[in-house]
């Protein structure tokens, strides 16, 4: 299974694309890329989350809240996804080989997407009324930490 | 004056340890991504492209608040980042650029404050509404560009 990553890695390192981006001035715009959908994914998650905790105005519920957000919700990770995989693109080995970065994308990036899909599908019914249950305010603060490790491992990749 | 700032015993220690200048970057970028979220959400919605199915007024009344919290520990935690190598930091061209862009972006986001109940009402939001509303929003990137480039074009941070 590694082989198989590896080898990709090392293929998208060939292309023509992962050379510009380790050789020309582009390499900030592809971070902007990764970051703007970073504020888009996050932000639309964390208000979520703040509002099944109980803090911040309560116009709406959790649930309509959720709602109303889903579409850039899932455009932000789809421009998160798109930044990441130009990112990885230049030097992918490198990356693979970088303790943080293992941990950031094999562990807490899968714990916190799937952990985001399960709030997301239950706000609809614990976000319905005012009072949010228990369980969805403590399934909110875990949502909420894990991608706080997500990004504290991304901080960590440039120090391993 | 900034070479002063940066011995001062607490700066020192913050700049030393690693695990805590660890922890105020992650606040930093955190809190960045989630206020750049809250005020590009409600920008998309006056320029017309996001949450259609509400008034600009219940969204930007819900996420405005968070913008400006979001941006308060965000500014806290670069002071934190700035200090430990402020020397170096403030005469850099490229720093510059970022403060000026975050300072037009604050006063942009203030009249996207001021107005957004005022366009709720209107029966078509106004073209100068959706300017400064793509104003910024593009800001608040161009801010987020400048940060970026600091590492990039000047290897600092």
């Amino acid at each position: 299974m590694y082989a198989f990553v590896l080898g990709f890695a090392k293929w998208l390192e060939g292309t023509g694309w992962a050379s510009v981006i380790r050789t020309t001035g582009i390499y900030p715009y592809i971070q902007l890329i990764h970051f703007s959908g970073l504020t888009v994914w996050l932000g639309t998650n964390t208000v979520v989350d703040l509002r099944l905790l109980g803090i911040g105005q309560k116009h709406q519920t959790a649930a309509q809240l959720s709602e109303a957000l889903f579409v850039w919700n899932w455009i932000g990770f789809c421009v998160v996804v798109l930044g990441g995989f130009l990112l990885f693109s230049g030097i992918g080995t490198t990356y693979l080989a970088n303790a943080a970065f293992e941990v950031k994308l094999g562990i807490f990036v899968p714990l916190a997407l799937i952990w985001h899909i399960v709030v997301q599908r239950k706000v609809q019914k614990w976000g319905q009324a005012s009072e949010v249950p228990p369980i969805a305010r403590l399934s909110a603060l875990v949502e909420l930490l894990l991608w706080l490790c997500v990004v504290t491992a991304a901080v960590e990749i440039p120090n391993h | 004056m900034w070479e002063s700032l940066e011995h001062m015993g607490w700066v020192t220690f913050l700049a030393t340890t690693g695990w805590l200048y660890g922890a105020v970057s992650v606040v930093h970028y955190f809190t960045l991504f989630f206020f750049i979220g809250t005020i590009v959400l409600v920008d998309l919605r006056i320029i017309g492209i996001a949450g259609r199915n509400q008034t600009i007024s219940l969204l930007a009344d819900q996420l405005l608040p968070w913008t400006w919290i979001g941006f308060m520990l965000a500014m806290l935690s670069g002071i934190l980042l700035f200090a430990t190598d402020a020397g170096d930091y403030a005469p850099d061209h490229v720093f510059r650029a970022k403060m000026l862009v975050i300072l037009l972006a604050v006063i942009l986001t203030v009249i996207v404050h001021r107005g957004q109940w005022k366009w709720s009402q209107l029966p078509v939001v106004p073209l100068t509404a959706k300017l400064i509303a793509a104003a910024s929003l593009l800001l608040w990137l161009g801010a987020i560009l400048a940060g970026v480039d600091i590492a990039a074009l000047s290897g600092l941070g």
